[in-house]
């Protein structure tokens, strides 16, 4: 018996450069096997020494998240009206303090599907009228005491009812009463089905406070860090909480504060003073990107600029004008030369690729003068049409004037009315024939149609009414089979892009500034700092 | 002198009741109120009755102004409408900030202000008085954020020697760490409020030199800096302690773009994120705070200009 063994390689054995082009490949989705032939090429011919190294490889690509250090994040803006009531949240700097302090039933990740935390299990009752939650044992508050069904009654009851000071109110008005079911276990009652409920749970007003919390200077959580100082308008700063029942709280201490001047927060986040810098505008994105050890950290959102078109009044009743219109949008111009490439091209419906029902069976719609003058010829208008214009959000007024431009190319007059976005929301909007909009994200698909695209909602701003749309729109909420779900939301997207007055060139990244060495930011579209998700998992590499 | 004194005082409290009706006017015209605004887009006529009750909005306007004054006499501050936070507490996080940088900026930059516009009038039309009436004039015209981009622009990012924006607190820092701190703010005021007291010590100390008795000892053969020194200063007082008690005015109220540009927190940006959120309680604070630093620093110039001036120390 020979007592010969074969030298185990470890993939700390390999040189610079072979670590390198494996992390490559791995990164590009490289699987064993394809590993197993590129150590062949470097005559490492045992099958397990080869797996060896993919192991290895693989945990130094995915990093293993190290512990202590100490992060300053800022964002814009911040006031007195900061608050640690997560009902009455209102900026994401409230969103991310809640997310350190607090948990929610259950976390959303980037493809915003929900996945337990507070939660461990959820499931619907066939009629799709009861959510049965089964909640996480063991879990306790700041102050030690644990979290049980009474708490998360408390809270969620916070946001039912007509007196409900609740800003989330309105997505979960069709609960009618959430009840404790078990030991461990909590019930929501629901007036008409609705399978998108765990999702909206996962959002920012959500957070599980402790039973008859009435002082929210002194508040505690279950999150991952603990309230060492809290100064509405002035800075929070969150130390690790001992007891966190899960993976996370990494750092030693989080400091976040707003800063509302966009040059004073770049100055920071160049010179040093801030790790982690939210709404980079897309002028400052070249700086930051050229600095030493400064990234760029852009989500793609669902969150989207357009032009309304009221589909109740000329010009807009005329379908086939609107259709003029939109083929006369140059998106990628809107895209390239506005947003600067962080945002993606719009179809003319609000549920970009970043919503979980996206419909990618629709064909993108371009810039087509042809079609615009045959639209255009077919709808028999003449004149010239008025688009109100204000600077609610990046490229809202740069929208308006490029689709001028292609409009006086094939004879159509378009004048775009400049007015300040002060009031802009008020005076101008749902009220003008055609004017710009900006919308930010929902975290579900039908969340969002249903408060801009029903027919009877109260910002439904085209003001049409379909009512296949209202049906399945409904109809959809009870249906979680994949197929059927599919084919009904791809129907509504679709009605959306043909028939509504909704002009929709661009959506638009959430685009922040982080430290080359600052990691475990997951990249959640809903809002700034990866949905504001970032204190969780955030950690910094030495 | 005394009797006019505490006339002045009567006055100043008169005064503050006036403003307070002011402001209290004031800001129920600001359209909207708390309540819509925390509310927001949620806001529907059940839930925004419900938290205008809570918050004593409903009450009729005197009786609110009549409790506000009541309140406040007897030292309660009332609580923030924007965040259920006690009024002193969001001040108490604040005033220090404002405090050091304000205090700081006045040790240094008055003194140095006033004595470089002495030193103007004291040669005026020559090489000195140019350069520093060029300096001055040039301060003068440039907006707040100019001045300070250029500062976070050389001390910042080439000098390298502070940071670009003013973060963490003050608790447990040194004078000397607490300068440093501030540096960049501290800095930028200076040069704001140096440029217009040069400007004023100079004119005024110009102004009484080409007064009759200057003349005359001009003539008698007095030298210049003793002309200054013994005769002019003591009547420029007058206008410049008022010049001065301005500025210091400013520094305490008015120093929002600074506040905002190096990202700390001062009563000045306060003031304006109460009105954004039409936070009454704080504005109706931090308003008569202010009236009442406007108050005193005149008082005290006022009284200073008594003292150095025979006419009016004994008014006939």
């Amino acid at each position: 018996m020979s007592n010969f063994k074969p030298k185990q390689v470890s993939f700390d054995d390999l040189n610079a450069i072979e670590k390198d082009n494996l992390l490559t490949a791995i990164r590009r989705g490289a699987s064993r096997r394809d590993v197993l032939k590129m150590m062949g090429a470097l005559g490492v011919t045992s099958a397990a020494a080869a797996t060896g190294i993919f192991a290895g490889a693989k945990d130094a690509w995915a990093q293993t998240p190290k512990r202590g250090g100490r992060l300053v994040i800022a964002h814009d803006q911040h006031g007195p009206n900061d608050t640690l009531d997560p009902q009455l949240y209102t900026s994401t700097i409230d969103y991310t303090r809640g997310r350190m302090f607090y948990g929610s039933l259950v976390r959303l990740g980037p493809d915003l599907v929900p996945q337990p935390e507070l939660a461990e299990a959820f499931e619907v009752s066939s009629d799709g009228k009861v959510w049965t939650f089964d909640l996480k044992k063991g879990v306790t508050f700041h102050d030690g005491s644990s979290m049980g069904p009474d708490d998360v009654v408390w809270t969620m009851s916070r946001h039912l009812g007509k007196e409900s000071k609740s800003k989330a109110g309105s997505l979960v008005d069709y609960v009618t009463e959430w009840k404790k079911s078990g030991p461990n276990q909590v019930q929501a009652i629901l007036e008409s089905p609705n399978v998108d409920l765990p999702t909206i749970l996962g959002t920012f007003h959500f957070k599980i406070l402790k039973k008859d919390t009435t002082d929210f200077s002194k508040t505690v959580g279950t999150g991952p860090y603990r309230i060492k100082e809290f100064k509405p308008g002035v800075r929070s700063i969150g130390t690790p909480f001992e007891d966190y029942w899960g993976e996370g709280g990494y750092l030693d201490e989080i400091e976040m504060f707003g800063i509302g001047d966009p040059v004073a927060r770049l100055n920071a986040f160049l010179n040093g003073d801030i790790q982690v810098m939210g709404n980079v505008t897309s002028k400052a994105i070249p700086q930051v990107e050229s600095a030493d050890g400064r990234e760029i950290f852009s989500v793609p959102s669902g969150a989207y600029i357009n032009i309304a078109a009221r589909r109740d009044m000329a010009p807009g009743n005329n379908n086939d004008l609107v259709l003029a219109l939109k083929h006369l949008m140059d998106r990628e111009r809107v895209v390239k030369g506005v947003l600067k490439g962080q945002g993606g091209l719009g179809n003319d419906q609000p549920i970009g690729p970043a919503y979980a029902d996206h419909c990618s069976d629709i064909p993108q719609r371009a810039l087509d003068p042809e079609k615009a003058k045959f639209h255009l010829k077919k709808s028999g208008h003449t004149g010239p049409i008025e688009i109100v214009a204000a600077e609610v959000a990046p490229g809202s007024v740069e929208q308006a004037l490029f689709l001028q431009r292609e409009a006086k190319k094939i004879g159509l007059d378009v004048q775009v009315k400049k007015v300040t976005s002060d009031g802009y929301w008020g005076a101008v909007w749902l009220k003008a024939p055609l004017c710009v909009v900006s919308w930010n994200m929902r975290p579900t698909a039908n969340v969002m149609m249903s408060l801009a695209f029903k027919g009877d909602a109260k910002w439904n701003e085209t003001f049409y009414k379909s009512d296949k749309f209202d049906d399945l729109l409904v109809k959809s909420r009870a249906v979680t089979d994949p197929g059927p779900r599919k084919q009904m939301y791809c129907d509504m997207q679709e009605i959306i892009h043909n028939e509504y007055g909704c002009i929709l060139p661009a959506h638009r990244n959430y685009v922040d500034g982080i430290a080359s060495n600052v990691k475990g930011i997951p990249k959640v579209p809903l809002n700034a700092f990866g949905g504001a998700e970032l204190p969780v998992g955030v950690w910094l590499d030495s | 002198m005394w009797s006019m004194i505490l006339r002045r005082i009567g006055i100043g409290i008169v005064t503050m009741f006036a403003v307070s009706v002011i402001i209290f006017c004031g800001t129920r015209i600001l359209p909207g109120d708390a309540a819509q605004i925390r509310l927001g887009q949620e806001a529907t006529e059940t839930n925004l009755a419900a938290f205008r009750k809570e918050l004593g909005l409903d009450r009729p306007a005197h009786v609110q102004y009549f409790s506000w004054v009541k309140d406040t006499l007897s030292g309660d501050l009332g609580v923030s409408l924007a965040s259920d936070v006690p009024v002193t507490d969001l001040i108490r996080d604040r005033y220090k900030n404002t405090l050091y940088v304000s205090a700081v900026t006045a040790v240094i930059g008055v003194p140095l202000s006033v004595l470089l516009g002495i030193l103007a009038a004291m040669f005026p039309g020559g090489i000195y008085d140019r350069v520093v009436t060029f300096i001055s004039v040039t301060l003068v015209s440039a907006p707040e954020f100019f001045l300070a981009t250029l500062l976070v622009l050389i001390f910042a990012f080439y000098f390298n020697f502070t940071s670009a924006v003013v973060v963490g607190g003050v608790e447990g820092k040194t004078f000397l760490e607490i300068l440093r701190h501030f540096f960049l703010p501290i800095m930028a005021l200076c040069m704001i409020i140096a440029a217009q007291l040069i400007r004023m010590t100079r004119a005024a100390v110009l102004n009484v030199m080409s007064s009759p008795y200057v003349e005359m000892a001009i003539l008698k053969g007095v030298p210049r800096k003793r002309i200054i020194m013994r005769h002019a200063l003591f009547n420029a007082i007058g206008p410049i302690v008022n010049v001065i008690a301005l500025n210091l005015a400013y520094l305490i109220s008015g120093v929002v773009i600074i506040e905002v540009f190096f990202a700390y927190s001062g009563l000045a940006t306060l003031m304006v994120q109460g009105v954004q959120t039409r936070d009454y309680n704080l504005i109706q604070v931090l308003g008569m705070l202010f009236c009442c630093v406007y108050i005193i620093l005149m008082l005290i110039a006022d009284i200073a200009s008594i003292v150095s001036n025979p006419r009016l120390r004994h008014p006939r």
